[in-house]
């Protein structure tokens, strides 16, 4: 029996010295990628290496909700101080039933009109629409029933007058000019079907006409570790997997798209819960399988504001709609696994999003759990063990905080002591707990999920201090 | 053995980053300073030479020569180009000043024609931003920056071309766009080229008749974002553009844009082609039906109207749409159009219904803002 132990335990050391081997060096390659290029992005800039015309495309900014009374005021008034002219603004009500609509009716002066629709994707009919043309731009809102973000996207897309879309959150504001910076890449490269922006977590930074006018890391501790992790995150894949074409994600806060290509590919799956990475993957399918060239980008300076959840109970549930968002994608899309015709998207970007994000939190917990038996049955070095894992969180929160530096460095925000020593702090406490109590929500998230993959659960928003 | 290797080797790696961090976030905290301290010296140095030539002295050359050797390095231009910012850039010192400087911007053009295009992309920006055709001929420059458009980097095509336009000669910008036409792979979108001739500071007159000129030579994207230019410049080539649309033998999007701009600027003689067009049932030819439609919103006279009352029951969800818009922009009203209104085709119906409720809210969206 303990030969077998042994055996099985040897085994197990061996996958895990490939698996973080692989992860190790993946996260040096993009974090390393990553803050270069913004450094080498601040210093273009820095030497007005930008397109810095009115070179307006039409955007429509499609804004879904369902139950954003809270916020949704501010996201728009956020949305009209763009630095940007030719847009339209267009939000639909999800079938909310705090008042979302009515709340946008009043704040912007809107007038009901029995406006056609062209239904070109399929989307649950309206019941309302209302207009107004006292602002800036035209604001357009469908009231329709509750169909989930998907099918308020869909409405978006067919009742949007322009070219091109851009899809964000009802919790979100843009920054001032976040608009301008995103559709940039599609003026550089006419074949750029898609852009995504950076996604950053406002709790903390005072927002005023869409300019971040004082930036400190959040109160609460736990948005605090999401800061950092968001800016890994973010750092760690796209810019990476942006040299090759590879991102097979653009967050559905911030994301600009060309809409007569996602209407050719069917629109926003209605049935996933990913509907965002679903899209991108779907388009990437679209693209290859119609011998289409294409380009799919991600702006580092196209910059949107998001609340991140506050309570640890509201980040489970995020964190486990994520997961079943992403095992549906990849689920749906497998015939890219492996399959040459789709080059680097399926033998990295897929494939990493595959083990390093789909499998890893059982990877990991299976990982503690043969940790403990190794423990108890007296198989393990604990000396070595502890400077092993002494050195993953020193590397992993190292990198981290390159990543968070490189990002605070290279768009001019003045961090303050305090911030800084929070900074580091917690970057420890965020890779050595958060990673693992978030590794085992992520594991559990596919329990039961046949019962729950249409329910998105309800997160608590907090009143958005826009000025 | 082989574990603790990479482990020590990733340690290493932690502390080469940690080290990284430090390092740039202090030399971050200086640059702003060395910025300012550079602007200083620069300033000092200027104001000098600005002394002198208030007492009616030349500049000394050796502030030429070091200027020259300054401005040669990124940071020096950067700092210069602050610098100006500050100044009075009408006063007649500071042209005089420029006046004499000429040599030194030939020799940096020279000297960032070699460089790395980021910098070079920057001396086309400072030459673009500060608009020396105001202060100097300089053709010899204009003929090296046009050079630059052969660069990989868009932003340093983009901003060559800015650049051009600021220094206002009409042939060597139209030289640039066949240079751009006749790279593979630089081509720029034709809303960056249409913006980009719009800030040219020359006579514009000259531009569009040179252009005009060199048509045929330029691409089809070419092409159309002069015509887009054209039609935000000028409205006397009503003409011209009327005999491109009747070319059948033009691209689609061409005449597209021939078709904007007649709509632009009502052209009699056009009035014909565009009702024949909005009239078209094929519906391979929907694009030009719709642009027509929007276009012939500022012909007047009954067969125009006509015209669009008919495509309001078009096939296409554009041809209604814009068809409905141009019958509101003509001022029809519900009795006009009750036959529509009143009629089974549902989806004219809705659109002409949904147009006329448009304007019904914009006249009640002024008076409420006129009262308030």
């Amino acid at each position: 029996m303990r030969d077998f132990i042994q055996y099985f335990l040897w085994c197990v050391e061996c996958f895990f010295i490939l698996y973080m081997l692989g992860y190790a060096s993946f996260l040096f390659l993009s974090v390393t990628v990553g803050s270069s290029d913004l450094y080498a992005a601040k210093r273009r800039n820095l030497l007005k290496n930008e397109l810095s015309n009115e070179y307006y495309l039409p955007v429509s900014i499609v804004v879904p909700a369902h139950n954003e009374g809270v916020t949704i005021e501010a996201t728009i008034r956020s949305l009209l101080a763009l630095d940007y002219k030719l847009y339209e603004i267009i939000v639909v009500d999800d079938g909310s039933t705090d008042g979302t609509a009515q709340t946008v009716r009043e704040s912007f002066r809107m007038w009901p009109v029995s406006r056609p629709i062209q239904r070109r994707i399929p989307c649950q009919p309206a019941q309302a629409i209302y207009e107004s043309r006292a602002w800036k731009v035209p604001i357009t809102l469908v009231c329709k029933q509750n169909g989930g973000k998907a099918d308020a996207l869909n409405m978006g897309i067919n009742v949007s007058n322009y070219p091109y879309f851009l899809c964000m959150d009802a919790d979100s504001i843009l920054q001032h000019d976040s608009l301008e910076k995103i559709v940039r890449p599609v003026l550089e490269d006419p074949s750029v079907i898609a852009v995504g922006g950076t996604v950053r977590p406002c709790n903390g930074a005072e927002i005023q006409n869409g300019r971040v006018v004082r930036y400190r890391m959040p109160k609460k501790l736990l948005a605090a570790m999401q800061v950092l992790e968001y800016d890994r995150s973010f750092l760690a894949s796209r810019i990476l997997f942006d040299k090759f074409n590879g991102n097979i994600i653009i967050s559905g806060a911030f994301g600009l798209f060309q809409k007569n290509l996602v209407i050719a590919a069917g629109g926003y799956d209605r049935t996933t819960m990913g509907e965002d990475m679903e899209l991108v993957v779907k388009l990437h399918v679209f693209c290859r399988e119609h011998g289409r060239p294409y380009r799919m980008r991600y702006a580092t300076d196209a910059v949107c504001w998001t609340q991140v959840p506050e309570s640890l109970g509201d980040l489970c549930k995020q964190r486990r709609r994520w997961h079943i968002g992403l095992f549906q994608s990849m689920k749906k899309h497998r015939n890219i696994l492996a399959n040459p015709k789709y080059g680097a998207v399926s033998f990295v970007s897929y494939l990493y999003f595959l083990i390093y994000e789909l499998f890893s939190p059982y990877i990991e917990v299976f990982g503690v759990f043969t940790t403990l038996l190794a423990f108890a049955v007296d198989l393990i070095n604990v000396p070595f063990m502890l400077l092993f894992f002494g050195i993953y969180v020193a590397y992993t929160a190292i990198l981290s905080l390159t990543a968070f530096f490189a990002r605070i460095h290279t768009i001019d925000m003045r961090l303050g002591i305090a911030d800084v020593c929070k900074a580091i702090s917690l970057c420890a406490i965020e890779v050595s707990c958060l990673r693992f109590i978030m590794a085992w929500v992520r594991m559990t998230a596919l329990i039961g999920y046949r019962k729950k993959k249409h329910t998105w659960g309800c997160i608590q928003r907090q009143k958005i201090d826009f000025k | 053995m082989g574990s603790e290797v990479f482990l020590y080797a990733y340690g290493l790696v932690c502390l080469s980053m940690l080290v990284f961090n430090i390092v740039y976030s202090l030399h971050l905290r200086s640059s702003d300073r060395r910025l300012r301290r550079q602007v200083r010296g620069i300033a000092a140095r200027a104001e000098v030479q600005m002394d002198r030539i208030r007492q009616g002295l030349p500049v000394e050359m050796r502030h030429r020569s070091h200027m020259a050797r300054r401005l040669s390095r990124a940071a020096g231009l950067l700092a210069f180009d602050h610098y100006l910012d500050e100044l009075d850039s009408n006063g007649p010192v500071f042209q005089e000043y420029l006046h004499q400087m000429r040599p030194v911007l030939l020799r940096l053009a020279i000297v960032y024609q070699k460089r790395e295009d980021t910098q070079a992309a920057y001396f086309c920006h400072f030459l673009a931003r500060h608009n020396f055709q105001r202060h100097m001929q300089m053709d010899q420059i204009q003929q090296i920056v046009a050079t630059y458009m052969g660069k990989k980097s868009i932003y340093c095509r983009v901003n060559a071309l800015k650049a051009l336009c600021a220094l206002g000669r009409p042939e060597t910008v139209v030289a640039a766009l066949l240079d751009l036409d006749g790279r593979p792979g630089a081509q720029l979108h034709e809303k960056i080229i249409t913006e980009t001739l719009l800030t040219f500071t020359g006579e514009p007159d000259a531009l569009i008749r040179l252009l005009w000129e060199r048509f045929e030579r330029f691409s089809s994207q070419i092409q159309r974002a002069v015509l887009d230019y054209i039609r935000f410049q000028s409205g006397n080539h009503c003409q011209a553009m009327f005999a491109l649309l009747q070319d059948a033998g033009r691209g689609k999007e061409l005449r597209l844009a021939a078709i904007r701009y007649l709509g632009k600027y009502p052209y009699p003689p056009a009035r014909q082609a565009l009702v024949a067009f909005v009239e078209d049932p094929d519906p391979l030819q929907w694009e030009y039906a719709a642009i027509s439609a929007t276009s012939l919103a500022q012909y007047q006279g009954d067969d125009v109207v006509e015209a669009l009352r008919r495509a309001i029951h078009s096939g296409n969800w554009y041809v209604r749409s814009n068809a409905a818009a141009s019958l509101e922009a003509h001022g029809v009203s519900y009795e006009d159009v009750l036959d529509v209104v009143a009629g089974e085709d549902r989806y004219a119906k809705e659109m002409l219904a949904y147009r006329l409720e448009s304007r019904r809210l914009a006249e009640e969206n002024e008076e409420a803002l006129a009262k308030a």
